[in-house]
């Protein structure tokens, strides 16, 4: 009861596997999304402790256009997004709205720092008990 | 004349009773009796009663009168009117009176049937010279001596002293004489005759002299007059330089007026004495001299400065006998003339100033490599500089010019008359010119400024055209290769970034599986999956410092460069340990610099792995830290100085140390951390310099701009 939501988002089916088994081998709980759209469609109709989204997505949409579609709903919503490459600009909004970015080739116990920091903080928690 | 002939009648009677005797009493009586006259006109009247006491009844005088040319009587004795009347004759008529005057020898005349005249004449003579003559040496031009003894003949008219000027008298004395008989008396009135004309001649001579003490005297008081008019201090000195005579003005200096002070009578004294000496410096010398003398004036107390101008006066023989010394008040002359040449000289000092800029001016113009033009207020060149000339032709309006030089002159005085008349004080603006050595029109960069005269009205219109074709392509070319450079880099990055996009995914996954795969690996499958997992790791590194320099992640925050510093020594001190490199550092105190601390903690741990790598055998590596003041920048910049005593670059290799995937380690290295250096320096407006020998070692030099 104590496993904590996670929604990944990414358009490369291969990492988004791995990304999976990683996340669920940690005992995590994991819904993978190929593509923004369906990120969307999910986040609308549930609820999730944490967004990890890659920051280019397909089609017109970014990283960043999943997580503040998320935050509309919930302001809550803790989000990280991962990118294999990031410009100057989007290192920069990521900064100022407080997303961390974390670059691929992720060393993979960073990736599980980072999210633990990320849900371990309390509030994560918290609200995955209070599902 | 009544008592005159009264006295005739009683001596001719004594005459006639005493014969010869009386005749010799008579002479003796004569002589006397002439003797006593005093004055000339006194010897006529004693004449004529001496020949009346001759015996003779009737007697006159005429006198010749220069100025009427007339022969007119002055004297007679019992002459009547019709006799009188015969000797007042014209000099020019042939009236036989005149006769013994012409001749100078007595004449005896018929003057009726019964009677005769004995005319004798009397003229200025004497046997001696006069002492004018004597004087001059001139006795035989002496009018007396030349009548005397009568050498040369002179006419009535000539009968002017040559020596003295002193015209002569001329007279006659007739006498009537019967016609015969009277031989003795006759011989006697001759020797009375000229005994008379003896006296006349000394009394003559003596009022001559006395006429002309008189006019001297005339003279003396007309020159003293003018003397004391004059303004100017005029002194006569004796040779003793004795004051003979001063004027008034004079007087004012040399002579103690009657209330007298003791500070005047010694001012008086001063002048006395500064004159004297003036006056015996200036005697050495015959001629006129000059010389300024500083005088007091003893009334008003003020000095005076004279210049005097001292003449010797001399006798007829040249004997210096004192000086005449005129003063001249040049006081205000001098100050009138000090300050005129103060002025000159001031003005000359000015010209010397002026000629020494223009001449600076010239030169600076001529050497200025740029046209030049100076133009007046309606556009018209005033001076041109050769290279000004070359586009404009010459300066004269009327100077013949090439179709493009007109072309030239129309759009610059165009130009220039826009200038003239606009608000600005400078102007800088393109100028389309034909240039002739390039022959083409050429894009000069016109620059203005204006001169104005006092009234601030623009006097000149001075214009410096740069020509900027062979800088501007310099600067273009510069430029492109620069743009060059930058698109090169940039196009690396991107490519770069791409290359690492498109390969980080996959590596996502490739690595994420190997972990994932990790607790399933067979024992004897162990080797195999470490390389799988160590190869993909290199990769990853690769591609993540490939990114390094396009991830601007993190926050620009104040970076203290020397904890940056010691932090990465530390990060790495047990590998330099290991490989045996010892490690100094020389940390100066800095203000913190505006950056990215992460980027900066990979220049210098990129730098120290470098410096690491080529000491395979141990060495020295040193860093050092400093705050360089600079004027040209406000807070100036740091420098971070990272040296090693290993391999060193080559030569050849130094220019392409910076290039992405140079690599000197093999299988080891990416080839990129040197790359990466340089891109965070260019992002952080630094630079990098290198010194490199080989076996000795390599020195980087960072510079980082202090920004705040």
């Amino acid at each position: 009861m104590g496993k904590s939501h996670i929604l990944v988002v990414d358009d490369e089916p291969s990492v988004l596997l791995t990304y999976r088994l990683l996340l669920e081998q940690q005992g995590y709980d994991v819904t993978a999304v190929l593509s923004a759209r369906e990120a969307m469609r999910i986040l609308e109709t549930s609820t999730f402790d944490l967004l990890l989204c890659d920051l280019s997505l397909e089609e017109q949409y970014s990283g960043f256009d999943v997580v503040d579609f998320g935050r509309q709903r919930d302001p809550g919503l803790l989000a990280a997004l991962l990118t294999g490459y990031a410009t100057m600009d989007a290192a920069e909004k990521a900064g100022t709205r407080n997303i961390p970015l974390l670059f691929k080739p992720i060393d993979i116990e960073q990736f599980f720092t980072t999210i633990s920091a990320l849900l371990g903080d309390g509030n994560g928690q918290a609200k995955a008990s209070g599902e | 004349m009544a008592t005159p002939m009264l006295r005739a009648r009683q001596n001719s009677s004594v005459e006639r009773q005493n014969g010869d005797s009386d005749l010799a009493r008579h002479r003796r009586r004569a002589a006397l009796r002439l003797l006593g006259a005093e004055r000339a006109e006194e010897i006529f009247p004693v004449l004529l009663e001496e020949i009346l006491a001759l015996g003779f009844s009737r007697a006159l005088v005429a006198e010749v009168d220069f100025e009427s040319a007339t022969v007119r009587p002055v004297a007679s004795l019992n002459c009547p009117r019709p006799l009188q009347d015969y000797f007042r004759v014209s000099l020019w008529s042939d009236a036989p009176v005149l006769s013994a005057l012409h001749e100078f020898t007595p004449a005896t005349i018929a003057y009726n049937r019964n009677r005769k005249l004995y005319v004798h004449p009397l003229i200025y003579n004497n046997r001696r010279p006069c002492w004018e003559a004597e004087r001059d040496h001139r006795s035989a031009d002496c009018l007396a001596v030349l009548n005397q003894n009568h050498t040369r003949r002179l006419s009535l008219n000539e009968q002017v002293c040559q020596v003295c000027d002193m015209r002569s008298y001329a007279a006659l004395v007739a006498v009537e004489v019967p016609a015969r008989g009277m031989e003795r008396e006759m011989m006697e009135l001759r020797a009375v005759a000229e005994l008379a004309n003896r006296y006349l001649a000394r009394l003559f001579k003596v009022e001559h002299y006395f006429n002309r003490m008189r006019d001297m005297e005339t003279t003396i008081a007309q020159l003293n007059t003018v003397m004391q008019s004059m303004p100017d201090p005029v002194i006569l000195t004796d040779a003793q330089h004795r004051v003979l005579l001063q004027n008034r003005a004079a007087a004012r200096f040399f002579k103690l007026p009657e209330e007298v002070t003791e500070g005047l009578a010694h001012a008086v004294e001063l002048n006395n004495l500064l004159f004297s000496a003036a006056l015996s410096s200036m005697a050495v010398s015959d001629a006129e001299s000059s010389r300024d003398l500083t005088l007091v004036d003893a009334i008003e107390g003020d000095e005076v400065l004279f210049e005097a101008v001292c003449a010797p006066t001399l006798t007829r023989d040249g004997v210096r006998v004192g000086m005449v010394t005129v003063m001249r008040d040049v006081t205000d002359l001098r100050r009138a003339d000090e300050e005129l040449r103060s002025n000159y000289d001031r003005l000359r000092t000015a010209e010397e100033v002026v000629r020494q800029d223009r001449d600076r001016l010239n030169l600076i113009v001529e050497n200025v490599g740029d046209p030049i033009a100076v133009c007046d207020s309606n556009a018209k060149f005033v001076l041109l500089d050769p290279l000004a000339r070359e586009l404009f032709g010459a300066e004269e309006e009327d100077a013949v010019r090439t179709p493009e030089q007109m072309k030239n002159l129309a759009r610059f005085e165009a130009y220039v008359t826009t200038f003239t008349y606009a608000f600005s004080h400078k102007e800088s603006a393109p100028l389309r010119l034909f240039n002739p050595t390039l022959q083409t029109e050429v894009d000069y960069d016109a620059r203005s400024g204006k001169i104005y005269d006092e009234r601030g009205q623009v006097s000149y219109t001075v214009t410096v055209l740069r020509d900027f074709t062979a800088l501007r392509k310099l600067e273009q070319l510069k430029m492109e290769r620069r743009i060059l450079e930058i698109e090169k880099f940039a196009a690396t990055g991107r490519l770069a970034g791409t290359i690492a996009h498109e390969i980080n995914n996959p590596m996502e996954a490739i690595k994420n599986s190997i972990y994932l795969m990790g607790s399933m690996v067979e024992p004897h499958g162990q080797p195999i999956y470490d390389i799988l997992k160590k190869e993909t790791e290199r990769v990853a590194r690769i591609t993540r410092q490939m990114l390094g320099l396009y991830r601007h992640s993190e926050q620009v925050t104040n970076v203290d460069i020397n904890s940056l510093v010691e932090d990465t020594l530390a990060l790495f001190a047990r590998q330099l340990e290991r490989a045996g490199v010892r490690v100094e550092n020389s940390l100066k105190p800095m203000p913190p610099i505006l950056g990215s601390a992460d980027q900066f903690r990979q220049i210098l741990s990129n730098l120290i792995v470098n410096a690491r790598d080529s000491m395979p055998d141990g060495g020295r590596l040193r860093i050092r830290t400093r705050h360089v003041s600079r004027p040209d920048s406000v807070h100036g910049t740091i420098r971070i100085t990272i040296a090693d005593t290993g391999t060193g670059i080559p030569p050849s290799s130094i220019a392409t140390i910076f290039e992405p995937f140079y690599t000197t380690k093999g299988e080891r290295g990416t080839g990129l951390g040197l790359w990466i250096v340089k891109g965070i320096l260019e992002n952080h407006s630094g630079k990098i310099r290198v010194r490199s020998k080989v076996g000795r070692g390599t020195v980087f030099r960072i510079e980082l701009p202090i920004v705040r």
